[in-house]
């Protein structure tokens, strides 16, 4: 049981969806309910069972009212908990949390969401622990965090007890002070900014907010004055980088309350683990910068510990303090050194790469005392940065490919900056990148990995995407590059990728158009005899790329072409592989639409010819010959406008990658041949008259069947032993138009239905034909037959491929099809020979069976209230086909709902004194949500129907 | 200052990817919906994240030579903060998913982006970004221990822990502090009684005789070239350990580093945590400013409290004179056959007493070595079993002179080739050294044991020890191109 219910978690935290489509999210939760009460199960599986709801509470509570019950449930669990099971409690704490605030409890002040706050301050205040049980501290802990939670995501709600958190932080002496501590400045910190938010707020107030401790914030709202602005919205950080955007709030210099509270704090700051220390600091710079009256340099005391520290968190937050107060607290001297601060970090031997990556990140959004760019979160050198400054950080073969290529970013941007005012350095600068580059190029040419040629490419893309106007490097890189892909044809798709990027990029440069012509003159004038059939491939993909270029000339292109198919040189023709016969199509083709057709006309009809008599594949025959044919056929207006079609879509380039579109739309052709999709729904399936759909037999009383009741019950569940016996449902509805008159959908031929399913309760269904549809006639009926592995309510997806009368295909979505839980019903499925009392006795052994066993039978009890001749009316109505008693013995109706494959579900009816029961027993426990809500619809609906008669 | 979702993956160079934890904190999730309003994207399911990281990462497809998605050369992975591009229904960029990857595993989280969210705010703006990074570098060492190795068992029963210490280091997805690496081995005490807090990094007071090992360890690397045209480099860190058993809640110590009359002074000095104050003279010297004129060389007090285990108090750099030792590589191609020479020159300064010390000799892209002639000066020759490396252990002591040369030929026969290095090709090869002496410091900084204070009632015992060892020591063969590794030469 135990690793089933692992096993069973685990596979709803792969993926929530599948699971769930195997079960209901009700269900599930149910069931994860009752694992949680039953005290038989350990306390390591129930932790497990918790994790669902903490990390996925609002897919398992739908609404705030699911969210609501399902949170006193947990709390009744915590509160019959033995005190000794403190990992456990801990974990509730924290499920509780996410249940309620992701149903939106919290932020709706429900009845649940308080009681949990009035628990977690009484966890959070008893401090019976300090001489007890040490393990009992983590409870305490695990209250504060989630009080911390609640609070950030419902900002405010703790506003009143400020006073109280203040006096257990101070109080505290064991490791716990981190807890209050984190709790308090968050706190702090939102009150403080709902202050801002209020006009004419000022000392006083701060002063009555920092000694207020009546009651739970909303409580205190409707007669607090003050409190009248709710901040409800979760906050975002304050300091964000841009300026003047912090509210303040102003209190003039007098308040030595608050100022009081953050010195103790910072004084403090020391004891907490770094983590916590930074999240503290950032939250007290967050008020200073909201209450001018607090000079900033409240902080200082703290800045040299934190400027030399060796954790990431704790240098950031000087960082974020220098975002918000900059020359207020930084001077010049302080911004420089931490630059160069910065800059150690970014290559400093003991740190981690990500770190290094990190800091060298915030030297490119470093915090200006002065900024001269409005930062608008582009990447920007600081002033300070120098180029021998930076050299420190320049890119070498030994680092790894994220560090080498931020750092020649960075130097790229450095020295484009220095280029503009210097001559000497930063020529060095360039000299040393180029180079570097092409140190990299050649481990690429000596078989580096596939990361190191990735990592080559992304920075020939960086070098020239700053630097394409420095020409003398680039033509070299061009020559270079081409002498790379000779040896290494494999990179063609790199650098054909490099081309396209540089392209789209650099709109102005000509670089790679340049790179693009020197690939093809490489290409076509190496010598044919060394050239492999993998070379060739590649050849192939590049120079079909190079002939997209209007402004490279394609003749030695063509001459390559015919040299490359001529019977002399190459066996490529006799081979007939068609996928390097369709790569030397698609150089033709894009051939045919280049500028200079004219002059390249006879050539390429000499190749395209040959190709269509020799090539050793029909198909690249026949696409050869087609080509010809509109090469020596049509005007070039009109073959540029056959073949250009779709190639230029929006203004950029789209590749055709599909190898069969050699030819585009011409003549409406392909109109004819595809599926069109209709916009709108065309078509509907709507539920049959009920009386169609289940036809009441009239049963004899007195016929034949089994006499005894157990052997009743096995002779009928002998019939299982079939797996088809009653394992359908059919479901009738009738095909027609929608209410939308569109007139060419009015007569619809060969419409063929196809079914999706939206979960894995049934069996999947067979796709339905109707052979035709006319507005103006009835309309025919369908039969669904499903086939349910678990009887759920479902959602069926419809769709439907018809034609019409024009000849044209359509395929269109249907709405969904709801099939509800009464729709499953089936009356019991004896032999058709058994008479009512063979039926009755049925009843009674399943009854008896289900009450004995445990497995998964439950009997449960409905009531309502209802009148004896309501009852009667309601019974006549909804239960008749599955009536087993007798319809005139009023005393007890006996009903039974048979749900395919094999479930049972069993009522018994009678009105009592107070109110009309309905006993019911089931064989399968979790179809009871679903019986329960069926009822409460149909004996509410009674109500109605009462009332307005 | 919070995470979304945490996970982490294993995996065998892109193969055998599994995700073998994850978490998601609801509540946070909650506040990046509404936070983030229309440009909310929702965390996926593991598979889909899985796979979009490992294409972002580089890892995915390894058999593909070329997949247009991962190896884009326009799209440059802004590691440790990559996005990932969720496609489907939830469509949007995921960002920034932090990565940290070490042999096996990568571990990822999602920080919470607690300002506007358009346009993209620069990560620096994100404090969730650095304390996720502490987060997943706590995780990372106590998944993989200390040593960085990992064990298949270790790991499994170390990842089974994980709900158990999260819920202690972050329960709610707003990291506390990092795991405990166990528990600390000396008798402690929980209880704190008086009015003196107790740190949250310390989990209780130690009780018995005090014990103050301080441990000094200079790193030194070095580039050679032999060249005239191409300055040789080396550079030198330091690092202090210390583990402290002295009784108290908060008790004071203090450690001086000191250096000898005309040292250099330390440099990029980075401090504990629990480092209580800091002189600013100490933090001025900076080895990226040579234009800095600050006088200060000590002495350098670092008064902290300690936690209960080892910690690295604090690390520097320095900027010493000379190379420990100076080596020159020569490299002649004859034929099927290279003939070598080598001499390396220990500095007089340096102590000649070494625990160890051994030069490497790997040739790459040749076959295996066939016959070896090769004489050496001093020491032993082995060659390794797979006939690509000559390893030369010099033993504890460089003689008299202290130069050592070796000298001769070998020739490449062997019946396979080699091992294959890009970097490497030609005459582009490289001896490395791997020494240690104990009881130096090239720079000369040292800990005194006089200087240790400890403000305690009983009289503590204290142990210092120093040493220097190498790492990346290269020596290049000069008649070869050898890469170059360093903008200092640039300028």
């Amino acid at each position: 049981m135990a690793a089933n219910w692992a096993e069973k978690i685990s596979a709803f935290s792969r993926s929530p969806s599948r699971f769930l489509s195997g079960t209901t999210a009700e269900a599930f939760l149910a069931e994860l309910l009752r694992e949680l009460r039953d005290d038989r199960a350990s306390y390591n599986i129930k932790v497990i069972l918790l994790s669902p709801l903490c990390e996925h509470p609002s897919l398992l509570c739908s609404s705030e009212s699911v969210g609501e019950e399902t949170a006193l449930e947990l709390m009744s669990v915590f509160a019959q908990c033995p005190p000794k099971s403190v990992q456990f409690r801990c974990h509730l704490l924290v499920a509780l949390t996410s249940v309620l605030v992701c149903t939106s409890c919290v932020s709706g002040h429900s009845r649940a969401s308080q009681d949990f706050l009035e628990l977690l301050f009484q966890l959070a205040q008893d401090t019976s622990d300090i001489h007890g049980d040490i393990s009992l501290r983590s409870l305490r802990s695990t209250a504060c965090s989630c009080l911390r939670e609640l609070e950030a995501c419902c900002p405010c709600l703790l506003s009143q007890r400020l006073e109280l958190l203040s006096g257990l932080r101070q109080q505290e002496t064991s490791g716990l002070h981190q807890a209050y501590a984190g709790l308090h400045a968050l706190v702090l910190r939102n009150a403080v900014y709902q202050l801002t938010q209020e006009t004419g707020a000022g000392a006083e107030h701060l002063k009555a907010l920092l000694g207020g401790n009546t009651s739970v914030a909303w409580e205190a709202d409707q007669d607090s004055g003050l409190m009248g602005i709710k901040v409800s919205a979760i906050m975002p950080s304050l300091i964000s980088g841009s300026m003047g955007t912090v509210p303040t709030l102003q209190t003039g210099p007098d308040c030595k309350e608050l100022r009081s509270v953050l010195s103790s704090l910072l004084e403090e700051s020391y004891l907490l683990t770094a983590l916590c220390q930074a999240d503290l600091l950032h939250r007290l710079t967050e008020v200073v910068a909201m209450v001018p009256g607090i000079p900033p340099a409240i902080l200082r005391t703290q800045l040299l510990r934190l400027l030399g520290t060796s954790e990431v968190c704790l240098f950031h937050t000087t960082l974020l303090m220098k975002c918000a107060f900059t020359d207020s607290l930084f001077s010049a001297e302080d911004e420089a050194f931490i630059l160069k601060r910065l800059v150690v970090l970014s290559q400093h031997p003991l740190l981690s790469t990500p770190e290094k990556l990190f800091y060298m990140d915030c030297i490119l959004h470093f915090p200006e005392n002065r900024p001269i760019s409005c930062g608008d979160g582009d990447e920007t050198l600081p002033v300070l940065l120098t180029m021998r400054l930076a050299s420190a950080l320049v890119p070498t073969v030994f680092n790894d490919s994220a560090t080498l290529l931020s750092r020649f970013n960075l130097l790229s941007l450095v020295n484009l900056e220095e280029g503009e005012e210097g001559e000497g350095e930063e020529r060095s600068g360039l000299v040393y990148l180029y180079d570097h580059l092409i140190s990299l190029l050649h481990i690429v040419e000596n078989g580096g990995s596939r990361e190191i040629v990735v990592t080559f490419f992304r920075a020939a893309f960086l070098f020239l995407f700053y630097f394409c106007h420095v020409e003398l490097y680039c033509a070299s890189l061009t020559e270079k590059l081409c002498k790379l892909y000779l040896h290494h044809t494999q990179l063609g798709p790199h650098l054909i990728t490099l081309a396209d990027k540089t392209h789209d990029r650099m709109k102005e440069s000509k670089w790679a158009v340049g790179l693009l012509q020197a690939l093809q003159n490489v290409i076509t004038k190496a010598p044919l005899a060394k050239l492999t059939l993998q070379d060739l491939r590649w050849h192939l993909k590049v120079l079909a790329r190079v002939a997209e270029e209007g402004e490279i000339s394609q003749c030695s292109t063509l001459n390559f072409l015919s040299s490359i198919i001529m019977p002399s040189s190459s066996t490529l023709c006799v081979s007939g592989d068609w996928r390097l016969g369709n790569s030397v199509l698609t150089v033709c083709r894009w051939l045919l639409v280049h500028p200079s057709l004219d002059s390249l006309l006879i050539p390429l009809a000499d190749v395209l010819q040959h190709l269509a008599c020799r090539y050793g594949d029909t198909d690249i025959q026949d696409h050869a010959r087609l080509y010809y044919t509109l090469l020596t056929t049509l005007s070039r207006e009109k073959l540029a406008g056959v073949l250009a079609q779709g190639a230029i879509e929006g203004g950029t380039r789209v590749k055709k990658r599909s190898l069969s579109c050699l030819i585009t739309e011409g003549e409406g052709l392909t109109s004819m041949l595809t599926i069109h999709q209709t916009e709108k729904a065309v078509l509907q399936l709507t539920e049959a008259n009920s009386e169609l759909q289940k036809e009441i037999k009239e049963v004899e009383f007195n016929s034949q069947g089994p006499d005894e009741v157990n052997a009743t019950l096995e002779a009928y569940r002998a019939q299982f032993s079939d797996p088809s016996f009653a394992s359908e449902i059919t479901l009738k509805y009738l095909l027609s138009h929608v209410k939308d008159h569109d007139s060419c959908f009015d007569q619809l031929f060969s419409i063929r239905l196809h079914f999706r399913l939206s979960d894995n309760h049934y069996e999947d269904l067979h796709d339905i034909s109707v052979h035709c549809l006319f507005r103006d006639r009835p309309s025919p009926t369908v039969q669904l037959n499903l086939k349910p592995r678990r009887p759920y309510p479902t959602t069926l997806h419809a769709s439907a491929i018809f034609t019409t009368q024009d000849g044209q295909s359509w395929h269109t979505a249907l709405p969904d099809i709801h099939v509800a839980f009464q729709q499953v019903f089936m009356p019991l499925p004896a032999p058709p020979t058994w008479g009512q009392c063979s039926r009755l006795r049925v009843f009674e052994g399943l009854w008896d069976k289900i009450c004995s066993e445990d497995r998964d039978s439950i009997t449960s009890l409905f009531c309502c209230q209802v009148k004896e001749a309501a009852l009667n009316a309601l019974v006549e109505k909804h239960f008749l086909p599955y009536l087993v008693s007798d319809l005139s013995n009023t005393d007890e109706f006996k009903v039974l709902f048979f749900l395919p494959p094999q479930s049972h579900m069993l009522l018994k009816i009678r009105s009592e004194e107070d109110a009309v029961h309905f006993n019911i027993a089931t064989d399968d426990w979790e179809l009871l949500p679903h019986l329960s809500s069926y009822l409460l619809t149909i004996t509410s609906s009674q109500d109605e129907d009462r009332l307005s008669a | 200052m919070t995470i979304r979702a945490l996970w982490i993956i294993s995996h065998e160079r892109g193969e055998n990817v599994s995700v073998r934890f994850s978490r998601r904190f609801s509540t946070v999730e909650h506040r990046a919906k509404s936070l983030a309003g229309s440009s909310y994207v929702a965390v996926p399911e593991e598979s889909t994240v899985l796979h979009l990281l490992l294409t972002e990462l580089g890892l995915s497809d390894s058999g593909k030579p070329y997949v247009a998605l991962r190896d884009d050369c326009l799209h440059r992975p802004r590691s440790p903060a990559v996005e990932l591009h969720v496609d489907g229904p939830g469509k949007g960029i995921l960002w920034p998913v932090l990565a940290i990857s070490q042999g096996p595993l990568i571990l990822a989280c999602l920080p919470l982006v607690d300002v506007p969210s358009e346009p993209r705010p620069p990560l620096a703006s994100l404090l969730s970004v650095s304390q996720g990074l502490t987060l997943l570098a706590g995780l990372q060492t106590f998944l993989l221990g200390s040593a960085g190795k990992p064990d298949g068992d270790g790991l499994a029963s170390r990842l089974a822990l994980l709900p158990s210490i999260l819920l202690q280091v972050c329960p709610l997805g707003t990291p506390l502090d990092v795991p405990m690496l166990g528990a600390p081995a000396i008798p402690t005490v929980p209880t704190s009684v008086g009015t003196q807090k107790q740190p949250a990094w310390k989990t209780g007071t130690y009780r018995g005789r005090a014990v103050v090992n301080i441990a000094l360890i200079e790193t030194v690397r070095s580039m050679q070239y032999g060249n005239q045209s191409r300055q040789d480099l080396w550079d030198v860190y330091g690092t202090v350990t210390c583990k402290c058993e002295v009784e108290g809640v908060l008790p004071n110590v203090t450690v001086t580093l000191s250096l000898p009359q005309n040292g250099s002074p330390l440099q990029d000095i980075l401090v504990h945590p629990c480092v209580t104050s800091l002189d600013s003279s100490i933090l001025t010297a900076s080895s990226v400013d040579s234009s800095d004129s600050s006088t200060f060389s000590g002495p350098y007090k670092f008064p902290f409290s300690p936690p209960l285990e080892p910690f690295r108090l604090c690390s520097y750099t320095s900027e010493v004179p000379v190379p420990p030792i100076l080596g020159s590589y020569q490299l002649k191609e004859e034929e099927n056959q290279l003939r070598l020479s080598v001499t390396l020159k220990l500095h007089e300064s340096v102590k000649n007493s070494f625990e160890y010390c051994e030069a490497h000799l790997p040739f790459f892209n040749r076959e295996q070595m066939g016959a070896v002639e090769v004489k050496v000066s001093t020491g032993q020759l082995d060659v390794s079993k797979e006939k690509n490396l000559l390893v030369w252990a010099l033993g504890q002591k460089f003689p008299k002179s202290r130069e050592v040369t070796m000298d001769g030929r070998i020739s490449f026969a062997g019946p396979t080739s080699g091992p294959s290095d890009p970097l490497c090709t030609g005459l582009t090869a490289y001896i490395k050294l791997y020494f240690k002496v104990p009881d130096m410091t090239l720079s000369g900084c040292c800990v005194d044991q006089n200087s240790v204070q400890v403000y305690s009632s009983a009289k503590p015992r204290i142990v210092t020890s120093r040493e220097l060892q190498s790492k990346e020591y290269f020596i290049w063969n000069s008649t070869g191109a050898a890469p170059v590794s360093s903008g200092q030469m640039m300028l």
